[in-house]
């Protein structure tokens, strides 16, 4: 029996009559790296917003780890306490701040507001904080503010953050998008370098950055799952091909 | 260049109506006053013959005076209840006239006697007004049978008011004084009645002189009727009976308070009701302009109360052309060579009177809607077009407009409070069912109703509307599709203004109206559009009544105006703990796509 | 280095006007009205602080906060009430007006604040309970952006409301005045001002200082975070609610703080000071000083309440208009307020002096698209 780290069963969930996610069945193995593809529409960010917290299903269950906490009950943060880190499909990190302080602020350690008032930022630390700079590339820009960096290397950061909360459960949205084929490339690279320690979830439309990274992939289709196998699986499944041949694609 | 075209104006339009007075007036006379002139004569006659008859013949002549309803009569009979009719006996021979003196005496405090048979003044052989002193003549005798025979007689005079307003009030004076000789005449007014609340006034007016009964049992069967006809006005009343010594006749009066209690809060909540969506109404129309400038642009519009008070302002403006003008000056703070420099205006008025002045409101409608919106446009290009991704410094840019707004009102119209009067048929209520519902208050209602159709129509059914949506929905996306979006905010925000605009004109016929006026609104009005859920109007329509309806009933509920406000901002705080984004939230998915 | 200097500049400063202008004072080369008017000035600057500790440094933009100063004013002026003792009008042992409303004896809530310790605490505590309450629903339930200042502005209208009424016991619309004593010492003497003076040039040291250190903490990293990403900082596992609400009531207590030594300096607090206008009032300040600064607000009470006391008396019907136009000046072309157009040219002229090549100006307005929109926009799918 393994065991899984995070378990989707019968979820549902509606916008305003449109059905985004329905009867969603997804199982991922701990250290497992997933892709999730599927047309624009198809949920993938609700999806991830349902296992963060930022939106709740209207029916199903989602549990996570082996303790298999039930993720529907809690908000963000206790969900990211669980583990779950989240990279979005823009890069978010905080504009007004350095480089060092957007790793700072998400380094794993205690979140209350009284310890917020006495921390300090231990040597330990520091060093840590250096060493994932180094990792994505933003050792030069140490002090730079973050709403001064370019496109790619806000999302540089935003993995960097990731990586400095280490946490159990990685939810990448589109993490190529805005790079350069060298440097998604190397995003493939880390992201394969972390699976086994953490467990991964990559949603992508890039296929060549798939090919890259992927031993599983789900394609979800109108908020379901359509077929679930290696990338050649998928490539040669005649729903997909229908699904991103055959039809038009569905705007939201 | 204002005043000389107004005079111009002014005396074309003058002229013309002079004319037409003349005109009426004219042919009025030549039509009527032949005619009235001589049935005066046989009133006065009567009248005459009346004062100067005794016995059984004078009952039945002032009997047949109350079927006159002339002023004369009316007049006449008064001052023969005061003992202000005297006789004066002619010097030659006998003949008693009877006279009225003059209410204006001259200088040894005489004065002339107006005769009752023909209107003149009394004069000598050769013409000459005879002037008296009222210790020189005779008064009229009489006796108690007299007088309650010609009160009776003004009291049927009365009875017969055309006004029925005046009928009902002397049904009721006459049902207060419990006595039992006015129940003939009540009883005769009643078969020729045909108001129905007058009649019920005669029915409690019956029942209320039975009420003095002096036997038990017709004291209980008024007792009965009064609570069968709900009579509020009767408690005071039913309270002595159930005071009383008798307990049969104690117990049916406190059964009967305690009926008419129970209708007597129905009423007040019905009012309260109709009170509370009449508010609704006027916060709808103010929070439906803060709506959809809200959802559309994310922009707190915190001038929006000052487009309020445009509107109302341009009502006022409206009624002071129609009537007596309007002057304003503004000097400025420093001065130049010794004197500060100032401009003014001054728009002549129409002076204008009856139906022509009534209809000054039909024309302030539209005009308080079009200079809202003017001011909500000038403000959208000057300011609010800066400001569209920083809702928090919209939010404080307005506020200055704001001030600035504010203080311009106090320059140009003065810093207290001025008076609208409103048009004759705005004025005024009818009574349903002892409910009050004002005529200006029914209209406010109706015409909300119509704005939001209007709103609805304009979003859904017209191309404005449709780019209104689209642009609410996903700028981005339709200003790809070659949507001039700053032209569509340009003209949501002029109308969300306008909207505003139109509730100042309704405010400005239910109270007064002042610089601060939209400051009294403008909370209220947020709270309405986050309650109701930003941008949606379906959530604003049942937020601003709701809130409007909750308002009132607090308020009758705690006693005191201030307590039902701080109570409802409470219930609303609270309310968002529950639904934080409104009644009707519009779903984001703001992350995706 | 630049540490240092700013330290440097603080104390300078903080002997000047918490020293030197009260020595000045005392030996007669500034008169008593201008020590008394610049005591007002610096209590506003403390209000001006916590605004600024709220929208500047965590982005809620309050438009209740002078409901907590007047809180504070009301709770030292109960006191001070109390002192009158029977030198009132009346010359009972209660105060004037409860007597005008018929009262013999006093209500029981009154009864305390006859000990200064205890009308202290309650400076604190009401309107720190208050804020934590109100906070705690509103952080709670999400309410953020123009929604927060919508219901803040509420709140205040709300307790505005309710202090005009006569039946709260609170001295209705004429509030407290009259005071006589505050600890035993006359409240018309100059020495006594004086002290008051110094008094509030001590807090707003003290409030300067705090919020510094605040602000340097990680605690105001997170603050910050909150206002540019309050989005990211819950998907960083902070719990935003819990540090907007420790800001909220801290800077409810500061200004309360404010308000409490306000009340004795200009002798008279009522429902007026909370009304809604006298917030904005105080964001104005802020805004034309320089938000997100801890000195923007301080020049910027102090520079708009000269001014406004020089206008209200030259231009009475004007003052309005300037002050609604200054607002919408810096609101569109100075958003970075005075001191920031200070530094702006600092750096200007630095820039020109300088030989050696330059960094290229990293500052940029912060990218508004780049996070998960705080503004619920209105989209259907």
């Amino acid at each position: 029996m393994k065991n899984f780290i995070l378990t989707a069963e019968g979820v549902n969930k509606t916008f305003d009559g449109f059905k985004a996610i329905s009867d969603l069945n997804f199982y991922m193995d701990e250290g497992e790296l997933r892709t999730v593809i599927g047309p624009n529409g198809a949920g993938k960010t609700t999806f991830l917003d349902l296992i963060t917290g930022r939106s709740k299903p209207d029916a199903g269950t989602i549990q996570f780890g082996r303790e298999s906490t039930e993720l529907t009950k809690l908000n963000e943060y206790q969900i990211y306490r669980l583990g779950i880190g989240r990279k979005f499909q823009t890069p978010t990190v905080y504009v007004d701040h350095t480089v060092f302080e957007n790793i700072l602020l998400s380094m794993e350690g205690s979140r209350g507001v009284f310890s917020a008032l006495f921390a300090r930022v231990t040597p330990a630390q520091r060093e840590r904080i250096h060493d994932i700079l180094k990792t994505v590339g933003l050792g030069e820009k140490i002090d730079a503010k973050a709403g001064s960096l370019a496109h790619g290397q806000k999302q540089w950061l935003e993995i960097g953050m990731l990586l400095a909360q280490n946490a159990k459960l990685l939810l990448v949205d589109e993490p190529a998008a805005g790079m350069t084929d060298e440097e998604t490339a190397k995003t493939g690279e880390l992201l394969l370098s972390l699976a086994g320690r953490h467990s991964i979830i990559v949603i992508e439309h890039d296929m060549v950055f798939v090919r890259q990274i992927a031993k599983k992939v789900t394609v979800l289709h109108q908020g379901t799952i359509l077929c679930e196998g290696s990338v050649d699986e998928v490539q040669n499944n005649e729903r997909v091909i229908e699904v991103y041949l055959g039809r038009k694609h569905h705007h939201n | 260049m204002c005043k000389g075209g107004g005079a111009n104006l002014r005396s074309l339009f003058h002229a013309t109506m002079l004319k037409t007075k003349l005109a009426a007036l004219l042919l009025f006379c030549s039509f009527v006053c032949g005619a009235v002139a001589s049935d005066e004569t046989v009133t006065r006659q009567k009248l005459v013959q009346a004062i100067l008859s005794s016995g059984d013949e004078q009952q039945k002549l002032l009997s047949e005076l109350a079927d006159d309803n002339s002023k004369i009569v009316h007049d006449t009979l008064l001052s023969w209840t005061r003992d202000e009719i005297y006789l004066c006996e002619t010097a030659n021979g006998g003949a008693k006239i009877p006279v009225l003196l003059e209410e204006q005496q001259d200088a040894e405090g005489k004065a002339r006697a107006i005769r009752i048979d023909d209107g003149k003044y009394l004069a000598d052989e050769k013409g000459a007004e005879l002037h008296f002193d009222s210790s020189d003549l005779n008064t009229l005798d009489t006796d108690m049978r007299l007088r309650s025979a010609v009160q009776q007689t003004l009291d049927l005079l009365a009875l017969a008011d055309p006004n029925r307003d005046a009928r009902r009030d002397v049904v009721q004076k006459l049902g207060k004084s419990q006595k039992k000789q006015y129940l003939p005449v009540l009883q005769a007014r009643l078969g020729k009645e045909t108001d129905a609340g007058v009649k019920k006034a005669i029915f409690v007016a019956v029942a209320t002189i039975n009420l003095g009964d002096a036997d038990p049992s017709a004291k209980i069967a008024a007792i009965n009727q009064l609570a069968k006809l709900n009579s509020i006005g009767s408690l005071d009343d039913l309270q002595r009976a159930a005071n009383s010594q008798n307990a049969d006749v104690a117990k049916s009066a406190e059964a009967a308070i305690k009926s008419i209690n129970g209708y007597l809060s129905a009423v007040n909540f019905f009012g309260t009701i109709f009170r509370g969506i009449s508010l609704g109404s006027i916060l709808l129309v103010v929070a439906l302009g803060l709506a959809i400038t809200f959802g559309l642009m994310g922009i707190i519009n915190m001038a929006h109360g000052e487009m309020i008070a445009i509107g109302a302002y341009t009502c006022y403006f409206v009624e002071s052309v129609f009537g007596t003008g309007f002057t304003f000056r503004i000097v400025m703070p420093f001065s130049i060579g010794g004197h500060a420099p100032g401009f003014g205006a001054t728009i002549p008025g129409l002076h204008a009177s009856g139906w022509f002045y009534e209809t000054y409101f039909l024309f302030a409608i539209p005009l308080s809607f079009v200079m809202a919106a003017l001011a909500g446009l000038a403000l959208e290009r000057t300011v609010i077009q800066f400001l569209y991704r920083r809702p928090l410094e919209s939010l404080l840019a307005t506020w200055g407009v704001s001030l600035i707004l504010q203080q311009c009102f106090r320059l140009v119209f003065g810093a207290n409070n001025v008076q609208v009067n409103s048009p004759r048929w705005l004025l005024g209520n009818f009574t349903l069912n002892d409910v009050i519902l004002g005529y200006n208050r029914l209209f406010v209602i109706a015409f909300a109703v119509l704005i939001v159709i209007g709103t609805w129509l304009l979003l859904t059914k017209t191309p404005l509307g449709l780019l209104i949506r689209a642009v609410m929905q996903n700028r981005n996306m339709a200003a790809c599709m070659g949507v001039r979006t700053a032209r569509v905010n340009m003209l949501t925000f002029a109308f969300g203004s306008g909207l505003a605009g139109l509730a100042g004109a309704f405010l400005s016929q239910i109270g007064n109206v002042g610089p601060s006026l939209g400051q009294s609104y403008i909370v209220d009005s947020f709270m309405t559009v986050v309650v109701g859920g930003v941008g949606n109007i379906v959530g604003c329509i049942y937020s601003a009544l709701g809130i409007g309806t909750a308002d009132q009933v607090l308020q009758q509920v705690f006693g005191s105006p201030v307590v039902g406000k701080i109570t409802v901002l409470i219930c609303i705080i609270l309310f968002l703990q529950w639904k934080p984004s409104g009644l009707f939230a519009a779903r984001s998915r703001s992350l995706e796509g | 280095m630049k540490r240092k200097t700013e330290l440097l500049a603080v104390a300078i400063v903080a002997i000047l006007v918490i020293v030197i202008l009260p020595l000045l004072n005392a030996s007669g080369i500034v008169s008593n009205f201008t020590i008394n008017l610049y005591g007002k000035y610096l209590s506003y600057a403390v209000l001006a602080i916590s605004v600024d500790l709220l929208w500047g440094y965590t982005g809620l933009l309050s438009l209740g906060q002078c409901l907590f100063f007047t809180l504070g004013g009301y709770m030292m002026g109960m006191y001070l009430m109390r002192m009158i003792g029977n030198l009132g009008q009346y010359h009972m042992a209660i105060p004037d007006f409860l007597v005008f409303l018929g009262w013999n004896t006093l209500p029981t809530f009154w009864k305390p604040f006859a000990s200064f310790p205890f009308a202290l605490m309650m400076v604190v505590l009401l309107p720190g309970l208050l804020a934590l309450v109100f906070g705690f629903l509103a952080f709670r339930s999400r309410i953020r952006g123009v929604y927060f200042s919508i219901l803040t502005q509420a709140l205040t209208y709300g307790a505005c409301l309710l202090f005009f009424r006569n039946n709260l016991l609170m001295g209705g619309n004429n509030g407290f005045t009259d005071f006589k004593l505050l600890l035993q010492q006359d409240l018309r003497l100059p020495a006594t001002q004086r002290m008051l003076y110094i008094s509030t040039g001590i807090l707003l040291l003290l409030t300067y200082c705090f919020c510094r250190w605040l602000t340097k903490t990680k605690f105001g990293k997170v603050q910050r975070a909150i206002r540019d990403s309050e989005n990211r900082v819950l998907f960083s596992g902070y719990a935003a609610a819990n540090f907007k609400l420790f800001v909220f009531v801290a800077s409810a207590i500061i200004a309360a703080l404010g308000g409490a030594l306000y009340t004795p300096q200009v002798g008279i607090i009522n429902p007026s000071e909370m009304a809604t206008d006298k917030s904005l009032e105080a964001v104005v300040w802020v805004a034309v000083g320089g938000r997100g600064t801890l000195v923007g607000p301080i020049v910027g009470a102090i520079f708009v309440n000269t001014l406004k006391s020089w206008a209200t008396r030259a231009y009475p019907d004007y003052w309005l208009i300037i002050l609604g136009g200054m607002f919408l000046l810096v609101v569109l072309f100075l958003p970075k307020g005075i001191v920031g157009l200070i530094s702006d040219c600092g750096g200007w002229i630095a820039e020109k002096f300088k030989t050696t090549p330059v960094v290229p100006d990293l500052k940029q307005t912060p990218d508004a698209d780049s996070l998960p929109n705080p503004q619920p926009a209105i989209r259907n799918p």
